[in-house]
């Protein structure tokens, strides 16, 4: 009954959050509610027994690409102004094609639930001693080894990519070589002068 | 009462549709297309985690893992042309990116 | 009544059995928040007496004996004092950043465990459950700085949560070896295996001479460990010498400074909670947590005692580090932090998993068999 509970409970704030994304006015408060929908999100992951994968949402969503949105909507000063001039505009059209997006899902996923058909095979049941962290690690070291390390790749990938985008070397801008400061020589750094009475360094 | 598989089939229907109707209503600002394209990206891995645990199968699990890579590497990308978009053209409406237009 | 339901009889009502479990939980919540708001206490106090003994003056001794009661007399004057709201300030965000850090610095507690099987909530993934909310502490400082609607601290909360970020790499890197060494993610069981005596103990295995040589290769990354993970700490929570976004001089308090009373207040207690946070996991990660040097602690009493004078211990550290080492510019703070510390926690993890799959006596045992 809990279970029940806290499902609906995360559910709605799931949805109405997600709606409130895309329908606010300020993009700050859309970036904000995205967090909170990927927070319920993990939530439901907690519920449906998969919580390795619940913390690595939060940690890599709302930990590292929420922050990145946030950094970008922050620094790029958008103007407010012009807020929400097509919005009445393109509603009816958006909303025909997501209605029939959704009745599409919705007909599928009844069509492969239901008895008609093969029914669906379950898989093994799981040992109970096994912790959800520790049954991904059997299954993604051994036998999808290959993709594990491409998806490193695409990472590394991305990495470079967001980094040659974005950097700009701008001229002028002193930078500090600490291996040449540390290896200085007194002979670099000390220099006696003889100063003859009355003259000074000029 | 019972929470079945398609109890969460519906909330990932439900936030794939909002999120496909965010990408067509918003005409203002292009960083709420990839919000909402997190959005859709979000509900694929709870889809993939409901099948999962219901069918008892763990590799939804790692499959949603990798979604999940691919999601943050594409936002990454994606925030980054944006920034340099910003930098070279000082304004980031949606109706103003229309120059490959023949 | 649900037949596939327990319940328990109280008063002559039959309630669900959950319903004890909330009850018990939140007495157990309850008494770690009152603990932990004495410890705070405690602690401020003692982080300003030890900065005074190292600049040789007294500190705050004049509100009650030693200034021991100086702590709640600031609570007070923090409480009494007026709340005020820049103008342009977006209210929502601008009440809901502090509460995010304070509330956020509070629920990391629940997994910590404080004896043998005294821990709130037991998790599998406890480590994990950690490093998600230091993710989400992040936030508490970007949406402060935001929401002031100042340029200060905006620039001083971006800064800081940089600062963060980077850190959180290397040290998300440093746990991961203590991980390869324990083989799970719970906290009982790191620190359980930190049983035998002081030579065991993650940050100290380089002493284990009865496993010689194999101690060398441990010993010495699992130290440097211990020290990376011990620097990490004290940049992750803003703390000198990393604290160049709220330095005094430099931001005037970063991303904290349109912040009065209730609301700074709750920055402050945030702030320093997830300090004695990072205390109490360098003491469980690397210290050997509520076992003794000479052996294992089995009593939950003994157990507390032992695990709060490491993380004493370990406070005890941190402002000293406060009190003699000058700030870092934040150039060098990132460059430490993602050119130093970064490839080390990366070399560290290669060791450590060479280690326990080739070198440690039961792996080896187990890739030779199978």
């Amino acid at each position: 009954m809990l279970e029940a509970i806290a499902f609906y409970v995360l559910a709605a704030i799931a949805i109405v959050s997600a709606f409130a994304v895309i329908a606010a006015r300020n993009p700050v408060h859309s970036v904000l509610f995205l967090i909170l929908t990927f927070f319920t999100a993990a939530g439901l992951f907690v519920l449906l027994g998969a919580e390795f994968l619940a913390m690595l949402l939060i940690v890599v969503y709302v930990g590292a690409v929420a922050v990145l949105f946030l950094f970008v909507v922050m620094m790029l000063d958008v103007d407010f102004v012009e807020l929400k001039q097509g919005f009445l505009e393109y509603m009816p059209i958006g909303a025909l094609v997501a209605l029939a997006l959704l009745g599409e899902l919705g007909l599928v996923a009844s069509a492969a639930l239901s008895a008609n058909g093969a029914p669906i095979a379950l898989g093994p049941a799981p040992a109970p001693e096994i912790t959800n962290a520790e049954a991904i690690g059997r299954v993604l070291y051994t036998d999808y080894v290959l993709v594990f390390q491409l998806a490193g790749l695409i990472l590394f990938v991305a990495m470079i990519g967001a980094i040659v985008l974005t950097l700009r070397h701008r001229p002028g801008v002193r930078k500090q070589d600490i291996a040449a400061q540390v290896g200085r020589k007194r002979s670099e750094g000390v220099e006696l002068k003889d100063v003859k009475p009355g003259q000074g360094l000029g | 009462m019972e929470i079945t598989l398609a109890h969460y089939l519906f909330v990932a229907a439900a936030l794939f549709t909002i999120g496909v109707f965010g990408i067509f209503v918003n005409r203002k600002n292009v960083i709420i297309i990839l919000m909402s394209i997190e959005l859709v990206l979000l509900s694929v891995n709870v889809n993939l985690v409901a099948f999962s645990a219901f069918l008892q199968n763990i590799e939804g699990q790692v499959f949603a893992m990798l979604v999940l890579t691919v999601a943050a590497a594409e936002a990454a990308v994606g925030l980054a042309i944006l920034v340099t978009y910003f930098r070279n053209r000082g304004g980031i409406a949606v109706e103003d990116i229309n120059q490959m237009r023949g | 009544m649900n037949p596939n339901l327990d319940y328990i009889t109280w008063f002559g009502i039959d309630w669900p059995v959950e319903v004890e479990w909330a009850l018990v939980k939140t007495g157990q919540i309850l008494a770690i928040m009152i603990y932990l708001l004495l410890t705070l206490a405690f602690i401020l106090l003692f982080d300003r007496k030890v900065w005074a003994a190292v600049q040789m003056r007294k500190g705050p001794n004049v509100v009650g004996p030693f200034g021991l009661l100086q702590s709640f007399a600031d609570f007070f004057k923090f409480v009494f004092k007026e709340i005020v709201i820049p103008a342009g300030a977006n209210k929502t965000v601008f009440i809901l950043a502090p509460l995010m850090t304070f509330v956020l610095a509070f629920i990391a507690w629940a997994v910590i465990p404080f004896a043998n099987g005294v821990v709130i909530a037991d998790l599998n993934i406890g480590i994990m459950y950690l490093f998600a909310i230091s993710s989400l502490g992040v936030y508490g400082i970007i949406m402060g700085g935001w929401a002031s609607n100042s340029k200060y601290p905006f620039l001083g909360g971006l800064r800081s949560a940089a600062q963060m970020v980077s850190y959180e790499v290397s040290i998300g890197f440093v746990i991961i070896t203590v991980l390869l060494l324990v083989g799970s993610l719970n906290l009982g069981d790191i620190v359980e295996n930190q049983r035998d005596g002081i030579w065991m103990w993650h940050g100290f295995r380089l002493f284990n001479f009865a496993e010689f040589p194999s101690n060398l290769i441990v010993g010495i990354t699992m130290f440097t460990m211990l020290g990376v993970f011990f620097v990490s700490a004290l940049a992750e929570t803003n703390r000198p010498p990393f604290d160049l976004p709220e330095a005094e001089s430099e931001l005037v308090a970063g991303y904290q400074v349109e912040y009065s009373s209730t609301p700074y207040l709750l920055f402050m207690i945030g702030e320093y909670l997830s300090i004695v946070l990072m205390c109490a996991l360098t003491s469980i990660l690397f210290l050997g947590g509520w076992h003794a040097p000479w052996g294992p602690v089995d009593h939950p009493v003994i157990g507390f005692i032992v695990l709060g004078v490491k993380m004493w211990g370990v406070f005890f550290l941190f402002a000293m580090v406060k009190a003699i080492v000058p700030r870092y510019r934040y150039d060098q703070l990132m460059r430490l932090g993602w050119k130093i510390f970064l490839p080390t926690s990366l070399v560290a993890v290669v060791v450590i998993g060479y280690y326990v799959t080739f070198v440690a006596p039961r792996a080896a045992e187990i890739v030779a068999g199978g």
